[in-house]
C-alpha cells in the first residue's frame, strides 16, 4: 500500500553539522579536531577528531585522552539551525525551493531540479559546489526515491536509480531507520524499536519490509508503520518546501557615530515609521522586533522586543519609537543588560542602527489566544503600562517570571517590561539545598544586616563543619530608617547628639522563639562570584502573641537578613 | 405642562443615578466583586468590591491573597513601590506572573503611576512609603470607585472601606535547630468603615500545617468596643 506517491528525491547531508556549526562559530579551521559534548556524550565528531579515534557517544575525559588537542565546544540547538540557513541559501543558488528536515540534512524534489540541470549528477555537482562556495562548508548529496533510501544515499553520495529503492535498502541494518527520524523524541522511539527488531532477529530493512505490513501494525503501533513504510522505500509526506522570503528590516547607518541620545531621538523614530510603512506595504504584522545596533568598536548589540500593537492604527510607529529610544538609551549608557542580572556592554558610540520584524503574519491572520483574542482589560493594562514605561522610564516597570534557583531572590527573575528575556536557570533542574516551601513574601532587593546573639549577648557564629557556636537567642534586625528612638539608642554617649551614624541602625534585640537550620548552600564555587552560606529559619517573639519568621543566612563571618515570611 | 411631583420624581432618580455612581449610597447586588480566595471568607464575607480600598497593616502575604484569585481568573495585578515583593511567594499563592508588573521605585512620581495603575489594572498593590498626600489618595480612591479597581494600600490609609491589621501570628513547624516554617496563622482585625465593631478573624494563611488539618477556621472570636 501506498500513502503517498513516491517523489525522487535529492537529499544533501552535511556530514557532523553540530561540530562544524560549532567550530564556524568559535573559529575553528574545519581540520581542527573539535566536538560537540551535550549532557555526558559528545554529539558530534569533525572529521579531524574521528581520525584521532574520538568516537560519538564517548566522554569528554576519553576523547581527551585519545586526542589531547581536542576543543570540546557546547551543545547548542539554536546556533546548528541558525547556521544551517547559511547552508540552506547557498543550495538556494542551484535549486528553487528546499525543505530543511534538521540542521544538517535538507531535502530537495529531484525530479524538476534535475530536468533543469540536465541530469541528476550535474544537480548534485551544482549542489556540491554552490554550497562549498558559498556557504563553505562540504557536503554530499544522494539521490533515491523515498526519503530513506535518499537519506543513506546522501550518507554514500550514490545516485540510486529509480525504482530500485527496495532493493538498495534490503540489505541495510535496520539501526539506518534512525536517520530519517528528524526529532530527538522520535530518534529515541525509533531506538526503542530497533533494538527490539534487532533482538527478534529482524536485522536488515529487507526482513522487515517482508513482514506483513497488519502485523506491524499490530505489534509495534505507529512507530512499526512509519518503520515499515519506509524500509519498503516509501514516502511519508510529500516535502515541505521553504520559500525564501526577504526580512522586513530597516537598516539606519549614522554619518558621525552617535554618542548622545539627542542625536538619535529622530533616528529612532524615522526607523520605527520605516518599518512600520515596510510591513504594511507587505500586508503583515509582527509579534517582535529585533533591535540591532552596532558599536564603533565593532561590537553587535541585539534585543528582542515583544509587540501586540500591530493592529492598533498608527500606534506601531509610536509605540516602537519608546522602546527604539530606551533601547539605545540603555546601550549608549552602558545600563541595558544589568536589570536582568548579564553585564551590560561598554558604552561605546553607536555606528548602525537596524530594526527587524519576527514573528510576521499576514494581516487579519494573527494568532488568537487559546482562550480568545486579546481582551479588553489586557489591552487597557498595556496602555497603562506603557504610559507608566513613558513615565518612569525602560527599568521602571519590570515584569516577573519564576526561575530555578537556591535562594529566595535567585529565585526571582526580574526583565523591563515588554522585553525578552529567557531564564538564565531552569525550574525543572533540581537544586539541591533549596530553601522549602512556604516562600517569603518579602525579599529584599539586598540582604540586610543582621545580628543573631546567643544567651549571653555575643555573636553566633557557624563553623565550616556546620558547627553552630549556641542555639541563637536574640536577633537584632536593621531599625526603620525613620525611627528616631533607635538612632539615639545606638548613638554611642561619646558622639553627642549630633552627627551621622556610621553603620547601621540596630533595632531592639528580639528573643528567638524557635529556629531551624543550619542549611548549608555552596553555590559556584568554581567561578568568582562563589558564595557558601549557611541559612537559618528563625521565629522572633514581636508581643505577646505575635511572631516574625525570617530567614537569615550566615557567610563570611556576618549575619544577613534574606528575606521576611510576613 | 409637567407637574411638580414628576419633577421631583425625575430630580430624584437623578440624584439616586449620581448616588450609585459616586458610591455614596451603594446596595450589595450593584458592586460587581472580584473572585477572592477561600481561605479569605471570613474576612471579607461581602467579597473582593470592585472600586474598594483595603488596608492592609502587618502582613504582605495577606495582601498577595487578596489578588490572587483575582490575578487568577485574570485580573491584572500592578505592585507599587514594593521593591521587595516575593515573587515566588506571589507565585504560589496563585497570582498569574505573565499578569504582574511591578513599579519597584516610582519615586516622586508616584501619584502619577499608581493614578495610571487604578485606570489601567484590576488590582493596584501599593507600598508603605509612597510619595502620596491625603489629596492624592483621596483623588485615588475616588479614580478606582469609577474605573472599578481594588487599592490594596500597605499602612494604613484614611478612609479606606476596609482596614485589616495582622494583630497576631504563628508559625508551626520550627523547633529547637530542627523542622522548618509549615503553617502560618494570622489573627487579622477587620475594621469596616461602615461595618460598626472590628472583628478578629484567625486565618490558616499558610495551610501546609499537619496539626492544624481538619480543625475549621475560628469565626469571629470576640468583637473590640467601638468602632473603626
Amino acid at each position: 500500500m501506498s500513502v503517498v506517491t513516491v517523489v525522487r528525491r535529492a537529499v544533501l547531508w552535511v556530514p557532523d553539522w553540530p561540530a562544524v556549526a560549532a567550530m564556524t562559530e568559535a573559529g575553528l579551521g574545519a581540520d581542527a579536531p573539535a566536538a560537540v559534548l551535550h549532557g555526558r556524550g559528545l554529539v558530534a565528531v569533525s572529521a579531524a577528531a574521528r581520525a584521532a579515534g574520538v568516537r560519538r557517544g564517548s566522554t569528554r575525559r576519553l576523547a581527551q585522552r585519545v586526542c589531547p588537542e581536542i576543543a570540546i565546544l557546547p551543545y547548542d540547538e539554536g546556533r546548528d539551525s541558525r547556521l544551517f540557513e547559511a547552508v540552506a541559501a547557498a543550495a538556494e543558488q542551484a535549486v528553487s525551493g528546499v525543505e530543511i528536515s534538521r540542521p544538517g540534512l535538507m531535502i530537495v524534489p529531484a525530479d524538476g531540479a534535475s530536468r533543469f540541470h540536465g541530469s541528476e549528477e550535474a544537480l548534485a555537482e551544482a549542489l556540491v559546489s554552490a554550497v562549498a562556495e558559498h556557504a563553505g562548508v562540504e557536503c554530499a548529496v544522494g539521490a533515491a526515491d523515498g526519503l530513506l533510501a535518499a537519506v543513506l544515499a546522501a550518507r554514500s553520495s550514490e545516485l540510486v536509480p529509480s525504482g530500485a529503492s527496495r532493493d538498495y535498502l534490503a540489505p541495510a541494518p535496520v539501526g539506518s531507520l534512525a536517520l530519517a527520524a528528524m526529532e530527538r523524541v522520535q530518534r529515541e522511539e525509533v531506538e526503542r524499536l530497533t533494538s527490539v527488531l534487532t533482538r527478534l532477529g529482524i536485522a536488515t530493512l529487507g526482513d522487515l519490509a517482508a513482514l506483513p505490513f497488519g502485523d506491524v501494525l499490530a505489534r509495534f503501533g505507529p512507530v512499526g508503520v512509519w518503520a515499515h513504510r519506509l524500509a519498503s522505500g516509501e514516502d511519508l509526506a510529500p516535502p515541505v518546501l521553504r520559500r525564501s522570503e526577504e526580512d522586513i528590516a530597516v537598516e539606519h547607518v549614522f554619518e558621525d557615530p552617535a554618542e548622545r541620545i539627542e542625536q538619535l531621538v529622530h533616528v529612532a523614530k524615522e526607523a520605527a515609521t520605516a518599518l512600520d510603512r515596510a510591513l504594511l506595504d507587505a500586508g503583515v504584522r509582527c509579534g517582535r522586533v529585533r533591535i540591532t545596533a552596532r558599536t564603533e568598536k565593532g561590537q553587535e548589540l541585539e534585543r528582542v522586543w515583544r509587540t501586540d500593537v500591530g493592529t492598533r492604527a498608527g500606534a506601531f510607529a509610536r509605540h516602537m519609537t519608546d522602546r527604539v529610544r530606551w533601547q539605545l538609551e540603555g546601550w549608549l549608557s552602558g545600563t541595558a543588560g544589568v536589570a536582568d542580572g548579564g553585564k551590560g556592554p561598554e558604552p561605546s558610540p553607536l555606528v548602525s542602527l537596524g530594526l527587524v520584524a519576527e514573528d510576521v503574519v499576514p494581516l487579519g491572520a494573527e494568532q488568537s489566544y487559546l482562550w480568545g483574542g486579546v481582551s479588553g482589560a489586557d489591552s487597557r493594562a498595556h496602555r497603562a503600562l506603557e504610559r507608566v514605561q513613558g513615565l518612569l522610564g525602560l527599568e521602571g516597570v519590570l515584569a516577573v517570571a519564576e526561575q530555578g534557583g537556591r535562594s529566595p531572590r535567585d529565585r526571582a527573575l526580574m526583565a523591563p517590561w515588554g522585553q525578552e528575556a529567557p531564564p538564565a536557570r531552569a525550574i525543572a533542574h533540581p537544586w539541591p539545598g533549596r530553601i522549602p516551601d512556604p516562600p517569603p513574601a518579602t525579599v529584599p532587593p539586598v540582604a540586610r544586616p543582621a545580628l543573631v546573639l546567643d544567651a549571653g549577648g555575643s555573636p553566633v557564629t557557624i563553623s565550616r563543619r556546620l558547627a553552630i557556636s549556641a542555639p541563637p537567642t536574640w536577633v537584632r534586625l536593621e531599625a526603620d530608617a525613620s525611627d528616631e528612638r533607635a538612632r539615639a539608642a545606638n548613638r554611642h554617649p561619646s558622639e553627642g547628639h549630633v552627627g551621622r551614624l556610621v553603620g547601621p541602625v540596630w533595632d531592639r534585640p528580639r528573643p528567638v522563639e524557635s529556629w531551624a537550620g543550619p542549611w548549608p548552600v555552596s553555590e559556584r564555587w568554581w567561578s568568582e562570584d562563589a558564595s557558601r552560606r549557611a541559612y537559618v529559619q528563625v521565629a522572633l517573639r514581636d508581643g505577646e502573641d505575635a511572631v516574625t519568621a525570617v530567614l537569615l543566612a550566615y557567610g563570611g563571618g556576618e549575619w544577613a537578613l534574606e528575606a521576611v515570611y510576613d | 405642562m409637567e407637574t411638580a411631583e414628576a419633577r421631583l420624581a425625575r430630580a430624584r432618580e437623578a440624584l439616586a443615578g449620581v448616588q450609585r455612581r459616586v458610591g455614596t449610597t451603594r446596595d450589595r447586588w450593584e458592586a460587581p466583586t472580584l473572585p477572592l480566595a477561600p481561605v479569605l471568607d471570613q474576612v471579607l464575607p461581602q467579597g473582593l468590591r470592585r472600586g474598594q480600598v483595603v488596608s492592609v497593616v502587618g502582613s504582605t502575604s495577606l495582601m498577595l491573597a487578596l489578588a490572587s484569585a483575582a490575578s487568577e481568573a485574570g485580573s491584572w495585578t500592578a505592585a507599587v513601590g514594593m521593591p521587595a515583593l516575593g515573587v515566588v511567594a506571589a507565585a504560589r499563592r496563585g497570582l498569574d506572573l505573565a499578569r504582574v508588573a511591578l513599579m519597584p521605585h516610582p519615586g516622586a512620581q508616584a501619584a502619577a503611576v499608581a493614578g495610571a495603575c487604578v485606570d489601567g489594572m484590576d488590582v493596584v498593590l501599593m507600598g508603605p512609603r509612597l510619595a502620596l498626600s491625603e489629596a492624592d489618595r483621596r483623588r485615588l480612591a475616588s479614580r478606582a470607585r469609577e474605573r472599578g479597581s481594588v487599592i490594596v494600600a500597605e499602612g494604613p490609609w484614611t478612609g479606606a472601606h476596609v482596614s485589616l491589621t495582622a494583630v497576631g501570628s504563628r508559625w508551626h513547624g520550627l523547633g529547637a535547630g530542627d523542622g522548618r516554617l509549615r503553617g502560618h496563622e494570622l489573627v487579622v482585625r477587620v475594621e469596616e468603615r461602615r461595618g460598626g465593631l472590628a472583628r478578629m478573624v484567625t486565618l490558616p494563611i499558610e495551610a501546609d500545617a499537619p496539626l492544624r488539618r481538619g480543625t475549621p477556621v475560628l469565626a469571629p472570636v470576640r468583637s473590640l468596643g467601638g468602632a473603626a
